[in-house]
């Protein structure tokens, strides 16, 4: 299906999912609520549940999906992180990103990022491929690349977050979102439902217009809506009853339609021998609990701020371990943080402790809280694991993990209903691609750029 | 009619529409080049005196020019002037130089624009944004009624002026009002050559530099230029291709950011 060596059409199309579990593409499928997907699975495709990056946030996950390595060797480990030596936050951008991505590596512009990938590809295309790349979070500000880029979350300023020039022109004369708001969902949910219908049309809008008029060779378009419509409304996803199942269902029958557009312009163009996959950078699940790690650091004795500071500078002497959005972990050693009040040969028995404690978490019905700790060395390898967690918590389905510093209380409820997890993104490929393990995040890159290499090699 | 006067009269029927339809209205005004202009538009609207308040949201960092233009004009015009102020944060020492600079904004702007909103009971305000000015304006959108479906039949809008509202994430229930938003940066400077339109001082090059867009005096710093009048002016911007903003500090993008993280419940 895919076509070897023989494809004279290489090109990839990629449809990101923001937040689409597997699970649920494949009930949806059963109860006929999404008969495009349905075709095309009909077509020679298949349903994969994927492992999502860890921590299962959109910045990590994404930026381990398009640069094909984890964490270590990109050094994305979440949307906020602190800066070297000091406990002042920051918010990584593109320019952040340690390792290239697709479109740098099949386009020659890594620009002297390197990773394992990188290398292994680096001299496997004769000539500098184009891409087309939307909506891709983590990429801002736009990065020079043989192609078009418009960045996905975070985008504060939509002419720096594409390139070139020309590409903003065209988004703004259609009046494109980059995101919708989402401090309206509660609040305003009609306007919200307005917004994310109107975000997807426009999206469709602009890929159909570079799909078309553009030269590329990789195509990636990512939906960010599904996401924002998750966080605040997965209760909807199964519960006939609920007030707002019925938008919820209607939003993925405009998805099924948009997906299948896409999928039908791009067989046409390649006349069906392109690589075609959507995929999802984690899954969801109803959210129930929320659980503020640090709150329970604090209780636990081993977290102390100071309230008249902010942020992560409220971190003060005798404090232990602190924790970031959404459960990493980390150690306060002497000489990584000033103030750091854990010395480098207690570590081991701090990491131990905490992770003996937080595994005895329960909630106020007494139902365990932690499905696993892991340590930086279990997840991370390559340069940067240095600058990643120490521990990384992942919870029980509808315990939603938060790293919250106001919070005082461990548990609470706010007006989220969803919550991302790790094991249930997905991934849609031609059966032709063989997979001989369960499938990770990290996987695809190398997916599509074997698909392109024997594509142009012929 | 000319380009310019095309423009004028848009805004013009905006304004006026605005005031005929909400009786608590407001026009902000931060002094800077876009909402001074606004306020010459009103001013034009009727005749000379702005039927209803000025608001101007005062961070405390603004520019000493600033405050003497604003205190020049607001006199000379003759304004009804509302000046919102958190004070309660800037007592507490709130301010850009702070620790965590990224909650500035959100506590010195956002936040004293909505209690000045509440304590006066606006319905409707005025602002002078542009939709070419900064990506996250180019969001700030004119707003159409709403199918069953929800779905914006932004294609086929019918041209009236009640598609021109847009009520954003940060105050609610009022409407706000763009009667600019038509214009360019280069527009508005060929305006305020033609009205002869006071500008503060800073926007014309001293020693080599000019401030192109004005706010906190912490955060935004002048570009590299020679324009020293409302001509050199027009003449740089129809040769560079710079960003509006570029001097305006990594702060308000941050700012941005950790409002959107915020949203989907992070921090």
């Amino acid at each position: 299906m895919t076509g070897k060596t023989e494809n004279k059409t290489p090109k990839v199309l990629l449809v990101g999912l923001d937040g689409i579990p597997c699970t649920l593409i494949g009930d949806y499928m059963e109860k006929g609520l999404l008969p495009e997907f349905k075709k095309i699975l009909g077509d020679g495709f298949a349903l994969h549940q994927m492992d999502a990056s860890v921590p299962d946030v959109s910045s990590t996950s994404w930026t381990s999906f398009m640069t094909g390595v984890n964490p270590a060797e990109h050094g994305i480990y979440g949307f906020t992180d602190l800066k070297p030596g000091s406990l002042n936050i920051f918010v990584p951008n593109s320019r952040n990103v340690a390792a290239p991505a697709i479109w740098d590596i099949i386009g020659k512009t890594a620009n002297g990022r390197t990773s394992t990938l990188h290398r292994d590809y680096s001299g496997a295309f004769k000539r500098p491929l184009r891409s087309i790349v939307l909506n891709i979070p983590q990429t801002f500000p736009a990065l020079e690349l043989n192609g078009i880029l418009t960045a996905g979350f975070v985008c504060p300023d939509l002419r720096k977050g594409t390139y070139p020039e020309k590409a903003y022109d065209y988004l703004n004369s259609i009046g494109y979102l980059s995101d919708v708001d989402s401090a309206k969902a509660a609040e305003r949910k009609d306007e919200f439902f307005s917004e994310i219908f109107l975000a997807l049309e426009k999206r469709m809008h602009a890929y159909e217009h570079f799909l078309r008029n553009e030269e590329w060779d990789f195509f990636a378009g990512v939906i960010t809506e599904t996401d924002r419509l998750h966080h605040f409304f997965f209760d909807a996803a199964y519960d006939a009853k609920h007030a707002d199942h019925e938008v919820f269902l209607r939003f993925y029958g405009e998805l099924d339609r948009v997906v299948a557009r896409l999928y039908e312009l791009f067989m046409d163009m390649t006349d069906g021998r392109g690589l075609f996959l959507t995929m999802s950078d984690h899954g969801f699940t109803t959210l129930k609990e929320e659980v503020y790690v640090n709150a329970w650091l604090k209780k636990e004795g081993l977290l102390n701020l100071d309230g008249r500071k902010e942020y992560f500078e409220q971190i003060d002497a005798g404090t232990k371990a602190f924790a970031m959005d959404p459960a990493r972990i980390y150690i306060n050693i002497e000489g990584r943080y000033p103030g750091g009040s854990v010395a480098n040969g207690e570590k081991e028995g701090v990491v131990n402790e905490i992770k003996e404690r937080l595994m005895k978490l329960t909630n106020g019905e007494g139902r365990p809280v932690i499905r696993e700790v892991r340590e930086n060395r279990e997840l991370y390898s390559g340069p940067l694991a240095g600058k990643g967690p120490d521990l990384v918590c992942l919870a029980h389905d509808g315990f939603d993990l938060k790293a919250n510093l106001k919070k005082d209380e461990v548990f609470g409820k706010g007006h989220f209903n969803g919550m991302h997890t790790s094991y249930d993104a997905h991934c849609i490929l031609p059966k032709g691609v063989e997979i001989t393990k369960r499938l990770h995040i990290e996987n695809l890159a190398g997916i599509i750029l074997e698909h392109l290499k024997n594509g142009t090699a012929a | 009619m000319d380009h310019l006067s095309e423009l004028e009269n848009k805004s013009i029927f905006i304004i006026r529409e605005a005031y005929y339809r909400f009786k608590d209205i407001a026009v902000l005004w931060s002094i800077g080049k876009d909402s001074t202009t606004l306020l010459w538009l009103c001013r034009k609207a009727f005749f000379g005196k702005i039927p209803f308040p000025v608001i101007h949201i005062d961070t405390s960092y603004k520019f000493p020019e600033i405050y003497a233009f604003r205190d020049e004009y607001a006199k000379k015009w003759n304004l009804d002037l509302i000046v919102g102020k958190n004070e309660e944060e800037i007592k507490k020492g709130m301010g850009p130089t702070k620790g965590a600079k990224l909650d500035c904004c959100n506590e010195l702007k956002t936040n004293a624009l909505k209690a000045t909103i509440a304590r006066h009971g606006f319905k409707a305000l005025l602002l002078g944004i542009r939709r070419d000015e900064h990506g996250i304006r180019a969001k700030e959108r004119v707003f159409s009624p709403r199918d069953e479906n929800f779905k914006w039949n932004y294609e086929d809008q019918p041209a009236e002026l009640w598609d021109q509202y847009k009520s954003t994430a940060e105050e609610d229930n009022h409407f706000r009002i763009h009667p600019i938003l038509h214009m360019t940066e280069l527009d508005i400077w060929k305006y305020v050559q033609r009205e002869n339109i006071p500008m503060t001082e800073l926007y014309f090059s001293k020693n080599g530099k000019r401030y192109r867009s004005i706010g906190c005096k912490p955060c935004c710093s002048p570009v590299e230029s020679e324009a020293a009048t409302v001509s050199d002016v027009i003449h740089e911007l129809e040769t560079s291709h710079t960003s509006e903003r570029a001097g305006r500090a990594q702060d308000k993008e941050d700012a941005y950011t950790m409002q959107k993280l915020r949203s989907l419940g992070y921090m």
